[in-house]
């Protein structure tokens, strides 16, 4: 232990003050929750290791999941974290100094349980670690995401340890490098979408950059969540000072998504492409993007955030989570409508209608990783808060 | 080496279903395994309002991997398990396919799909590991077929039945604005 501790400074903990916490009742409701979902993790790999894919309702006509949208939620939370946290230590932002260590913790923690979510997702997982080195599909954009997300994670934990050492001019080349090299995987992310030509919807220019726009929401989203749990409301001055100005990037941020998806609509109906616009319409009447992406993910936040002048930080927490669910609703709504119409639109049978929109609904065990792997993100972000020190940060 | 592709005369075809019996006895696909390597769809054209109702046209289109000259299967594999071999053929190394089904994605027709009993993904290969191997230039959906309307053969030589029926009659291609290039080609 005296090893890692000269490597990296942690606080001193016992095995039992690690498992033991103040008995609040939001605490408590946390504990039972992380259990919960680990325990869901649990029971889900399981059901996949007996059954393989038959355990997930993924078809061929509907070959991305559920595991794929929470897989892009989690790396999508990471790459937004390390964007927040690189406003302090990376660019200066002297109002941000104080939450870098916090924010590229979540984005390690946030990343690893995306790879725990998409480690059952893959079929040959190992396999797969093996050929990304030895036989690299250069043209592939999954290569490149995963490849350039690897990399990002060692440069997320090289940076975490000098800021943790205080060693501010390391940590700012491997926090720069870190985020350029986790942004070009998250453009890349984008890019598995935006290559595909057989799936007009989602072709194109559109996710590479959106995902990136998204990602800075989602990361200010868990800025707010890490730090209204972790003062219970009450707000140090020189965390409010830096949470008052996320909330004004955020609204600023939150108004060109707006503008972006008004006009990927607008060109999608009006610009009249069989395979884009009438997908974009079914789009539009689904209650997912209604109630979920537009309502929660945007409209609610920035309308708080606009009314109340960026003041009310305790009510930007609420408009977080309300937000965060919208984040789920952005990744699910994807992942589904990138394939929700069908690539063959003759019947395949005798007195059969033919097909009009591909249907899916995620399995109990697809459910039980997919949301499963929050508890292991709540697990190690609470052993993270527990072992190392995240609020000496204003250097 | 020969660049192999095929061509049909889909208006004969009579719905029968033998090429599908014909490929899963083949390529040991199991029975009741539906649309895998090669399929039958029915496309049916209705005319005229509700009590009046007309089917004016039925048409059997015949399915499976359209050998795309730039296959967007190849691109989008990371593993790089996906190769087009000396037949020209869009082949897959099976020990290296992880199964993140991109390939499956990326195909704008649906031909590929999840082969359950080796775990890896698969499609329609001409049968290159059977008849091809053997030196035959047949297929075994081309060879069962009651109304002759698969042509089979290599696309370079303007010797083979494929050239001529190609240079002779009007043909199109699937999808052809996904400018994937097939190598499977229907005659009008």
């Amino acid at each position: 232990m005296n090893f890692i501790k000269k490597i990296i400074p942690m606080k001193d903990f016992t095995l039992k003050s690690l498992m033991t916490f103040e008995k609040t009742p939001l605490n408590i409701l946390m504990f039972i929750l992380t259990i919960g979902l680990l325990g869901a993790f649990g029971w889900g790999v399981i059901e996949y290791l007996i059954h393989s894919h038959h355990a997930y309702n993924v078809t061929r006509e509907h070959p991305w999941g559920l595991l794929i949208a929470m897989y892009i939620f989690f790396v999508v939370s990471s790459t937004g974290l390390c964007i927040v946290g690189s406003l302090g230590d990376v660019f200066g932002f002297k109002d941000y100094m104080a939450m870098s260590k916090r924010a590229i913790l979540g984005s390690i923690v946030t990343i690893l349980a995306g790879f725990a979510v998409i480690a059952f997702e893959i079929g040959h997982p190992v396999r797969m670690l093996i050929y990304n080195v030895l036989s690299p599909g250069l043209t592939s954009a999954i290569w490149w995401m995963g490849t350039l997300y690897g990399i990002y994670l060692t440069f997320m934990i090289i940076e975490f340890i000098f800021l943790m050492r205080n060693d501010m001019k390391n940590a700012r080349i491997f926090g720069l490098t870190g985020l350029l090299v986790g942004l070009a995987a998250h453009s890349n992310l984008g890019g598995v979408f935006g290559f595909l030509n057989a799936r007009t919807i989602s072709n194109g220019v559109f996710y590479p950059t959106y995902f990136i726009l998204t990602a800075f929401i989602t990361g200010i989203y868990l800025t707010y969540l890490m730090y209204g749990f972790r003062y219970k409301m009450n707000f140090p001055e020189e965390i409010k000072k830096g949470l008052i100005g996320l909330a004004k990037i955020q609204t600023l941020l939150l108004a060109i998504l707006m503008f972006f998806e008004t006009w990927k609509m607008m060109t999608g109906i009006y610009g009249g492409m069989p395979g884009r616009a009438d997908v974009v319409e079914h789009i539009l009447h689904s209650g997912g993007f209604v109630y979920g992406e537009v309502l929660c993910g945007m409209l609610i936040p920035f309308v708080v955030m606009l009314t109340t002048k960026w003041k009310s930080i305790n009510l930007y927490v609420y408009a977080s989570f309300i937000g965060m669910i919208g984040i789920f609703f952005m990744r699910y709504d994807l992942v589904h409508d990138t394939q929700v119409k069908p690539l063959q639109m003759m019947k395949l049978t005798e007195y059969q209608l033919p097909p009009k929109w591909i249907e899916y609904f995620p399995s109990a065990a697809e459910f039980a990783i997919g949301f499963g792997a929050i508890g292991i993100f709540f697990m190690l972000y609470y052993f993270g808060q527990k072992m190392f020190d995240l609020d000496g940060g204003d250097h | 080496m020969a660049n192999y592709g095929m061509a049909f005369d889909y208006k004969l075809c009579i719905n029968c279903h033998a090429c599908e019996v014909a490929c899963k006895e083949e390529n040991g696909i199991d029975l009741g395994a539906k649309n895998h390597r090669l399929w039958i769809q029915e496309e049916t054209k209705v005319s005229g309002d509700f009590w009046n109702l007309d089917r004016d046209k039925v048409e059997f289109m015949q399915m499976q991997c359209q050998e795309c000259q730039d296959a967007p299967c190849m691109a989008a594999c990371p593993n790089g398990a996906i190769y087009r071999d000396n037949n020209g053929i869009v082949r897959l190394h099976k020990d290296l396919c992880d199964l993140t089904r991109a390939c499956m994605s990326a195909c704008p027709y649906n031909a590929r799909y999840v082969d359950e009993k080796n775990h890896v993904t698969d499609k329609c290969i001409f049968c290159a590991d059977t008849r091809l191997a053997r030196g035959e230039t047949t297929t075994a959906c081309q060879i069962t077929c009651p109304a002759k309307l698969r042509y089979f053969g290599n696309l370079d030589d303007p010797e083979s039945e494929i050239s001529k029926v190609l240079s002779s009659r009007k043909h199109f291609t699937l999808k052809p604005e996904k400018k994937t290039k097939p190598k499977l080609f229907y005659l009008e």
